[in-house]
């Protein structure tokens, strides 16, 4: 509720382009960090490559779009469910590998798929890329508008909501027996074959879902910049995500809302200080995971127990 | 005139292999003993390029000196990284922190650098890179042969020092299982510092050699670090032999993919390798672990 | 009451007088001028350079100022790409609200960009993006004083033609839009005349060995010019390579070198005798007798030490240009705009200015030809 609370006045209260479009990018980068954190986290597996599906959710549904002319929404779920696929895809190929093999194989597939992006520029345009994306058409009944999405706040409105019923989702999955399967799997692949859990069928599912959500991120991304280019998915994208699922705090679901949003506005504030922002944005990651392993979500809940607040550990 | 292409080509490809495999060989080394991969070690390839570059420039230093003081840098620096970051997260148990950690370091290195040096690119000559010899309508640069030179008698030494000495050996035995090794009286931490020193010694050098061949920016260090870690899989991990191979392999379908096909799609193909390795024989090219089966 | 009345009484006395002292103030009126440019990643090479430029400019003009109007800058990092672009152009916006905005260099980036000064209704100023989409759709709050690749295309294949006799080609371009879009010019003028492009060999900006590009090259047979488009970085390699393989003059092979804007003076000293014979375009010739050229050249060596590139230059005359506008009377958003767009015979440093209904500048003298000497110093070639 307090999300809720939060969502609505931020854009209110931060009324310049500039930090409502922060938000925006704030809300985008949660959505990677949640899917990511699904695979990761709650699945254990090493992912390392989850720009690819940031990517291939971005220009499947702008492609559909500007070429097909597909409506918003439904290039919207071709793009997630493309993703989605693919990260399927890639689980299946990967199933027998474990650990940093997963890791280097995520990787690899990660610099195809943005290679693909680059160099097949009949299809993709490449590096000359695509502009003058449209945001979603605007909510209108009977010819009066309702909700125009080329205004900044509006589209905030949209990404977070859509975000926070990912998270909603995301929370009652992982407290179902789905999320108990998960975390044997996690824990000892061994012991829960042995009880009849099938390791390679969930770990596909989990990175289905987790591919699906970045997918969905790179569909608003899309839309929101107006320009694509291959660019912005190379793999160092990937690292980013991971450093803010790490930040936050792994496996759990709030680990990554905090993350995102601590990774995503440090480097614009730390503007100001210019040249040597991004070497504090370096030895910022290092300390966290230096001293506060558990990332910001640890950090959260040792505050919260110090304060007297009490109540169930997440 | 196609066998002179596809010799000249060759030797081209033999060339950026040996430079490959020397970045590699930090890698899978660290990898091998440590379970680690180090997302720094480009930047420690970038660092010693600087370095070569600036004891040439500002004390007057030879080439060869440099590249032993790039060899040195590299050293110190693997020491410092391995004591302030790996020892104290290796008691935490978690196989991810490390890894994000190398992250933080590496982007705090190149933005060091790039505070430091700046953004516009080094001229990094030296009298051997401008100098080529030529036979049979075939050409080769000093620099490339000084590579070639090096990198063999590196690797040499560095398989001999492996397969042949004490201390190889028991780097070998901590690398295949490390608690067996410890029951037989071998300090595993005290081996795994001399490890990463190394590693990172190896990087710093291939950085200098590298130097005049890279653009050299704080950022030239990545263009080869993806690469590097494709050869450490499909060579197998920790192992050196099949790094080596892997790196010339790598390097020759470089060269070649440029002359039939297009620069654009190197990268594809040493992926496409690398995951058609992944599907077929994870293990890599060359094994010597045991699976981790179970 | 009488408290309330007092109280009333100062605060009205207060308000005035900081009106009075505003208005006084007033008098010392300032152009801000919005400087988009790279100072982060890659291509913070770029903005540095830019940054020397425009300081200089500044130095100069705010000593007596222009009309009365001082000029301030504030520098935003757009970091080459169009998501840092877009953000970087907001703030500046929201926060600093210029008259006047000059930037990017990366095309990426400006056509990012372009959409939203266009919302807020500010001139931008471009000098660094050769990409034809910048002006080709005609944006009237967008204006580009370098010659876009269109321009510089055309012109490059007929005088490689005409000039120098070449029938043969092969192209070298770095697998960006600048890149790509300048060799596909080429490539229709040069074969559109009559003569033969026999590779296009297109590399990622990672790749730095270009050892085997180069034999691929020499495999090609006879070959009369290699326009090659690409950074200094990469090209400093290139040129290194065609001379190893034996392809270009200064391998002692027949091919020239022929190429665009981005390679700086002083390219030649540190690509040794591999760069004998290369022509390339320059945006900025040091070598020119004109007064501006000259005076700008002597100002810069006292100031940083170093011989301007074009990167100073181009940045030098983005803000001069303002001036010029000022000077003849703009003094907010839209006039500033206007009187860009009536510009007319403008001596720059880099050339002269007068847009086309595009806001493009088509005056070809900024279009300078150099030939590489054995002495590595540089000849211009008077073709324009």
């Amino acid at each position: 509720m307090l999300a809720v609370l939060a969502i609505i006045t931020l854009p209110l209260i931060f009324n310049d382009t500039y930090w409502r479009t922060n938000l925006t990018i704030c809300a985008i980068n949660v959505l990677l960090a949640l899917g990511l954190d699904f695979i990761l986290g709650y699945a254990g597996q090493l992912n390392l490559g989850h720009s690819a599906f940031y990517g291939l959710g971005a220009y499947v549904s702008t492609l559909l779009i500007v070429k097909l002319g597909v409506p918003f929404w439904g290039a919207f779920a071709a793009g997630v469910a493309f993703s989605g696929l693919a990260g399927m895809f890639l689980s299946l190929f990967a199933v027998r590998l474990r650990g940093h093999y997963l890791a280097i194989a995520s990787l690899g597939f990660a610099v195809i798929i943005y290679q693909i992006l680059l160099n097949w520029i009949s299809l993709t345009q490449g590096p000359l890329g695509i502009y003058g994306i449209s945001p979603p058409p605007p909510i209108a009944i009977g010819g009066t508008v309702l909700v125009d999405f080329r205004n900044l706040t509006a589209f905030f409105y949209l990404v977070s909501a859509f975000t926070l019923l990912v998270y909603l989702l995301l929370d009652q999955l992982v407290r179902s027996p789905v999320g108990e399967t998960l975390t044997a799997i996690r824990e000892d692949e061994v012991s829960a074959a042995s009880l009849g859990i099938n390791g390679a069928a969930w770990k596909v599912f989990a990175f289905g879902v987790g591919a699906a959500i970045g997918g969905a991120a790179g569909c608003f991304y899309a839309s929101f910049v107006g320009t694509l280019v291959p660019d912005a998915f190379f793999v160092t994208e990937a690292f980013n995500i991971l450093a803010m699922v790490i930040v936050g705090g792994m496996g759990t679901l709030i680990g990554p809302v905090f993350g995102a949003i601590l990774l995503t506005l440090l480097p614009e504030v730390l503007r100001g200080i210019g040249d040597l922002r991004l070497v504090v944005y370096g030895a910022a990651l290092t300390f966290v995971v230096l001293f506060m392993p558990g990332g910001l979500a640890q950090a959260a809940r040792i505050v919260r127990d110090k304060l007297g607040f009490g109540g169930q550990t997440s | 005139m196609t066998t002179t292409i596809v010799l000249q080509q060759a030797i081209n490809g033999v060339v950026l292999g040996s430079l490959y495999v020397l970045v590699a060989l930090g890698l899978t080394l660290i990898y091998g003993v440590l379970v680690q991969i180090n997302f720094a070690h480009a930047d420690f390839v970038t660092l010693g390029a600087f370095a070569a570059y600036f004891l040439m420039h500002l004390v007057g230093a030879g080439y060869i000196v440099s590249i032993g003081f790039a060899f040195v840098v590299g050293a110190v620096l693997g020491w410092l990284i391995n004591a302030s970051i790996f020892t104290p997260l290796r008691r935490k148990g978690n196989e991810l922190l490390p890894l994000i950690a190398t992250i933080g370091v590496s982007v705090m290195m190149q933005n060091l650098m790039l505070a430091w040096f700046g953004p516009i690119p080094y001229a990094f000559e030296t009298k051997y890179s401008s100098e080529v010899i030529r036979f049979a309508g075939i050409f080769v640069s000093w620099q490339n042969v000084i590579i070639i030179a090096v990198s063999s008698v590196t690797i040499a030494l560095l398989y001999a020092f492996m397969k042949f000495t004490f201390l190889g050996k028991a780097l070998r035995a901590v690398s295949q299982d490390r608690e067996t090794a410890g029951l037989m009286g071998i300090n595993p931490n005290q081996l795994i510092m001399l490890t990463f020193i190394i590693a990172s010694a190896l990087a710093g050098m291939a950085g200098a050699m590298l130097a005049p061949v890279l653009v050299l920016t704080p950022f030239a260090g990545t263009s080869v670090i993806v690469k590097a870690f494709a050869i450490v899989i499909i060579g197998g991990f920790g192992n050196v032999e099949g790094t080596i191979l892997a790196g010339l392999i790598v390097g020759l379908v470089e060269s070649y993919t440029t002359q039939y096909l297009d620069p654009g799609l190197i990268d594809i193909v040493v992926f496409g390798l690398l995951l058609l390795m992944l599907a077929i024989k994870p293990t890599g090219l060359i094994s010597e672990r045991r699976e981790e089966n179970v | 009451m009488n408290t309330g009345f007092r109280a009333l009484f100062v605060g009205v006395a207060a308000i005035s007088l900081l009106t009075i002292g505003h208005a006084a103030h007033a008098q010392d009126k300032t152009i801000k001028i919005g400087a988009l440019f790279p100072m982060s990643g890659p291509g913070s090479y770029f903005g540095a350079q830019d940054k020397q430029g425009v300081e200089l400019a500044l130095e100069q003009l705010n000593k007596n100022g222009v009309n009365g109007y001082k000029f301030a800058v504030q520098y935003e990092d757009s970091s080459c790409g169009p998501l840092p672009a877009t953000q970087a152009a907001k703030r500046l916006i929201e926060q600093f609200k210029p008259d006047v905005i000059i930037g990017e260099e990366c095309s990426d980036a400006t056509l990012a960009v372009m959409p939203i000064v266009d919302q807020a209704k500010v001139p931008l100023l471009n000098a660094g993006s050769s990409s034809i989409k910048v002006t080709e759709p005609g944006n009237p709050w967008t204006f580009r004083i370098m010659p876009n690749e269109v321009m510089q295309g055309i012109n490059l294949a007929d005088n490689a033609y005409k000039r120098l006799n070449a029938r043969n080609a092969v192209l070298l371009f770095e697998n960006t839009n600048a890149g790509i879009g300048n060799a596909q010019v080429f490539k229709d003028t040069f074969t559109k005349l009559g003569g033969k492009v026999l590779a296009e060999i297109g590399f990622g900006r990672d790749v730095n060995d270009f050892t085997s590009i180069a034999t691929r090259v020499a495999g090609l047979g006879k070959i009369d010019v290699i326009p090659t488009y690409t950074l200094e970085g990469q090209g400093l390699k290139i040129t290194q390579a065609l001379a190893q393989a034996g392809v270009t003059k200064g391998g002692g092979g027949d091919a020239i070198q022929i190429g665009t804007i981005w390679l700086p003076f002083g390219f030649e000293q540190k690509a040794g005798k591999a760069a004998l014979g290369y022509i390339r375009i320059v945006q900025f010739d040091p070598t020119e007798t004109r007064d501006a050229v000259k005076n700008f050249s002597t100002a810069f060596k006292a100031k940083y030490n170093a011989d301007p590139t074009h990167l100073n230059a181009h940045a030098y005359d983005q803000i001069m240009l303002i001036a010029d506008v000022v000077k003849r009377g703009g003094k907010d958003a839209q006039s500033i705009r206007d009187g860009l767009a009536a510009t007319k015979n403008y001596s720059g440093v880099t050339g002269s200015v007068e847009f086309d209904k595009t806001n493009q500048n088509t005056k070809m003298d900024t279009v300078h030809y150099m030939e590489t000497k054995p002495d590595m110093s540089w000849t211009s070639l008077k073709w324009n």
